[in-house]
């Protein structure tokens, strides 16, 4: 397919342009400056020809180009190359409004959003928890003593029997383990969420924390059987369900913020380039 | 019959005499000429550094060999790794540069065309003057000829204690031209990459390759200088009794380590980056899409330039830093892994779903996404400093640093042949040997260097003139050197097929590729004056937005 020739105008198109003229200056100072050198390692006559010939390349390139530079002239030729492409255009099937390729978090839930969900969660998970304890063990302290001595076997009691008395130190490394936890878990998804298509509370507060468990049940075994040998697993599950639900009210409550994901980077960026905030506009709606 | 032979005739008589020829290409300033005069010098020494491999590879082939006297065995690998690095693979990238960047923003020529043509010959009649050195290089001493101190030159090998005569001098001042040449010609391209780009063509309109060989022209700059400044210092040291570089003076060996390294490791980079232009300028046109995250690559390229000037301590963990200097390079050093990983995905995002064609040049430009990979995850193993400890100094390293200049930049390299030669000499390559030059060397790369990492791990010293039997090394050795072998006949079969195409090739037209970028607007070569008027673009892709008008690019960007 002939398109047509690169010109923008043909009137700017001139018979005849100018170009820098050749010249031997150049290779002549190259090649003094080299038997220059070259003359610390053969004889002292190779560099005074070296230093000759390059201070006449240097005379002559100054010459060259003061106090105007040399320019030639040459012809342009008529006969400007066609652009043409070798592209078969096809028909394409628009796609139905309402479906998108692609779920680009557009708009997003602040930082905020994600700390509260965590916390929240946190707080049903812990509850989860403690009832599990009551109910297994008659005691509070049990799933505490056993989130802390998952990480550090080292800090309180070793047998099962003394996990369900209190240790302070195994209270504030569990307090401090479940919250950090969670609020990354609730950032993690405050960040999430919005890409989650449809039903995110279903997606994020059930099929992850069942997914979730079914990593740690495989994997558990291997990295701490004594753990793994202590732990009740339909329990585990319901405590990871009423976090992600929990959080995810939470989360999904806020009013969600837009993004510059529409944008072009260089705007995102900062950089200033002509007409883009025109060009975005268009490219936004795609 | 009577015709055609009339018509051979007056072509003939409008050829202009042989010294004719002679003198418009000696006294050229078009960056096009000087472009392929890079080139061709370029090709020229990269069959001496090859030659020069092989000789090694032989000597090595089996225990106990001696093909060659343990002198000449310095000497050559001495040679092989300066000529290699100083005098084909940064004339190829330049080249490239002075050909290509001048045409892709639209512009008649670079922005100092004197400087340019300058910079190319004091580059050539450095690397003559490093050759001479085997005629020349005796001195008053009679002690060898060519360098013998390996190319990264350490003190206090290069004093005249240990290299008497001259033959460190030819390779002291070999480089020192070349090196500001260099320079003269990093400046050229940085020029005309900020003043002279055509109307429309802002920053971020810019081709990659522009972008690129801009960043690699920045990075020149900066790192030549300490290596230059380097060559100076050791020249004092050697003719007027300086002691830079003489511990028992008061000097320090490991200042030359930290000037050289501070060149050598960015130069890695000099030599990458624009391996990734072209991998970023073929890949795009083979799989019918445009680039994928343009301004991400454009970053990514930026940072690798800014970290690339922070990680050259790396080549020196074995010298014995101080655990903060050496958690500092490993940490920088894997730090760059992460612009160069996007690149690489980024490029596997512009395949993804594309029309892909595999014409030689993206042959090429994919075997080299892989074997890039591997030399960038091997990089990460070295530049974990106990690793380091263990294998500094090994065929491991060689393998590692071939598997990146080799398996990385010159495949993008030949792609890059393979891609502009049509631009270049208005005919088509012979597509059929292109893919048996490509066949013959990937087998080749692959039988030579993923071998070469085995001895390595095994103990092999780098450098080693030879070996006992018995050590676990002699097959893989070989193997090595019948890969190395692979290499040299299917860069014969890639020289053959570019004169060859010259001569008698299908005639290309202005634009083979269906391509998007200005080079391919005008005709094939290029008049003088690259372009009749100076083009105006609106978008990345100028020839897409012509081609198409019903759907051009700049509506997105």
């Amino acid at each position: 397919m002939n398109i047509g020739a690169f010109r923008s105008d043909p009137a700017m198109v001139t018979q005849t342009v100018e170009v820098p003229a050749s010249t031997a200056w150049p290779i002549v100072l190259a090649f003094g400056i080299m038997l220059v050198v070259a003359g610390l390692v053969t004889s002292e006559s190779v560099s005074a020809l070296g230093g000759l010939l390059a201070v006449t390349g240097a005379v002559g390139w100054f010459r060259d180009v003061f106090p105007r530079e040399r320019h030639e002239l040459l012809t342009v030729s008529p006969e400007v190359p066609a652009v043409t492409t070798g592209r078969t255009t096809i028909d394409r099937t628009a796609l139905a409004p309402d479906r998108h390729r692609i779920w680009l978090p557009v708009e997003i839930y602040p930082i905020s959003a994600g700390l509260r969900g965590g916390l929240a969660g946190s707080v049903a998970m812990a509850m989860l928890a403690i009832i599990y304890g009551l109910v297994s063990q008659r005691s509070i302290w049990y799933p505490i003593n056993l989130l802390a001595a998952t990480f550090f076997p080292t800090a309180g009691p070793q047998a099962a029997g003394d996990l369900t008395r209190f240790y302070p130190s195994m209270f504030f490394l569990a307090a401090a383990l479940h919250l950090s936890t969670s609020i990354l878990v609730g950032l993690l998804y405050g960040a999430m969420l919005p890409m989650l298509p449809r039903r995110p509370i279903l997606l994020g507060g059930l099929v992850a924390p069942i997914v979730w468990s079914g990593v740690v049940y495989s994997i558990l075994g291997i990295v701490s059987p004594v753990l793994d040998s202590h732990i009740d697993w339909i329990w585990f599950v319901i405590s990871q369900i009423g976090f992600g639900v929990v959080a995810g009210i939470i989360v999904s409550r806020r009013e969600r913020i837009p993004t510059w994901q529409r944008l072009p980077f260089a705007l995102r960026a900062g950089l200033e380039q002509s007409g883009m905030r025109d060009e975005s506009h268009h490219g936004g709606e795609q | 019959m009577s015709a055609a032979r009339a018509t051979v005739a007056v072509v003939r008589s409008e050829r202009a005499p042989l010294v004719d020829t002679l003198h418009e290409w000696v006294t050229t300033v078009d960056h096009k000429r000087l472009g392929i005069l890079y080139i061709i010098y370029a090709l020229l020494f990269l069959a001496f550094g090859g030659i020069e491999a092989i000789i090694i590879r032989i000597q090595l082939i089996r225990p106990h060999n001696t093909f060659v006297s343990p002198q000449v065995f310095n000497r050559m690998f001495t040679m092989h790794g300066t000529t290699m690095i100083f005098f084909a693979a940064m004339p190829l990238v330049f080249g490239f540069a002075n050909y290509l960047v001048p045409l892709m923003i639209g512009a008649r020529d670079t922005a100092f065309p004197r400087l340019n043509a300058f910079s190319f010959w004091l580059t050539a009649f450095g690397g003559l003057l490093l050759y001479f050195s085997f005629l020349g290089g005796n001195g008053l001493y009679g002690a060898g000829n060519a360098p013998d101190v390996g190319w990264f030159a350490y003190a206090p090998l290069t004093s005249r204690t240990f290299s008497p005569g001259h033959s460190t001098d030819f390779w002291i001042l070999a480089l020192l031209l070349s090196g500001i040449g260099s320079m003269g010609t990093a400046i050229n391209i940085a020029a005309t990459v900020l003043c002279m780009r055509c109307p429309g063509m802002t920053l971020g309109k810019m081709p990659l390759l522009a972008w690129l060989n801009f960043t690699m022209a920045g990075l020149v700059i900066l790192s030549m200088s300490p290596l230059t400044a380097a060559q100076l210092m050791l020249l004092v040291d050697r003719y007027l009794g300086g002691h830079f570089f003489d511990v028992q003076a008061g000097g320090s060996a490991v200042l030359w380590m930290h000037f050289f390294w501070i060149f050598g490791h960015p130069e890695v980079y000099v030599l990458a980056i624009p391996a990734f232009a072209f991998a970023s300028e073929i890949i795009p046109v083979f799989s019918r899409k445009p680039i994928f995250g343009y301004p991400v690559m454009v970053a990514a390229t930026l940072a690798i330039g800014f970290i690339s000037m922070s990680v050259w301590a790396h080549h020196m963990f074995t010298v014995g830093m101080t655990s903060a200097g050496n958690t500092f390079f490993v940490l920088s050093t894997m730090a760059i892994a992460v612009p160069t990983g996007i690149k690489i995905f980024n490029w596997l995002a512009t395949i993804w779903g594309g029309k892909v064609q595999y014409r030689t040049p993206m042959l090429f430009c994919v075997a080299f996404l892989f074997q890039f990979l591997i030399a960038g995850l091997t990089g990460i193993m070295l530049a974990a400093a106990p690793f380091d400890w263990q294998l500094s100094g090994s065929y491991f390293v060689v393998a590692h640093f071939h598997y990146v200049i080799v398996g990385g930049i010159l495949f993008t390299i030949f792609g890059a042949f393979y891609y502009w030669f049509p631009k270049m000499s208005g005919r088509m390559y012979n597509e059929a040997l292109g893919k048996v030059h490509f066949w013959l060397f990937t087998a080749g790369f692959h039988l030579t260097f993923d071998f070469m990492h085995v001895p390595g791990v095994l103990g092999m010293p780098r450098r080693i003139y030879t070996y006992e039997p018995g050590r676990g090394w002699d097959i893989w050795n070989l193997v090595i050197t019948i890969g190395v072998l692979f290499q040299a006949v299917a860069t014969l079969v890639f020289l053959g097929n570019l004169l060859w195409s010259k001569l008698w090739g299908k005639v290309a037209g202005s634009d083979p590729w269906d391509g998007w970028t200005l080079e391919w607007s005008t005709a094939s070569p290029p008049p003088a004056y690259n372009f009749p008027s100076l083009p105006e673009v609106r978008s990345r892709r100028p020839l897409w937005d012509l081609k198409h008008p019903e759907d051009p690019d700049w509506h997105y960007e």
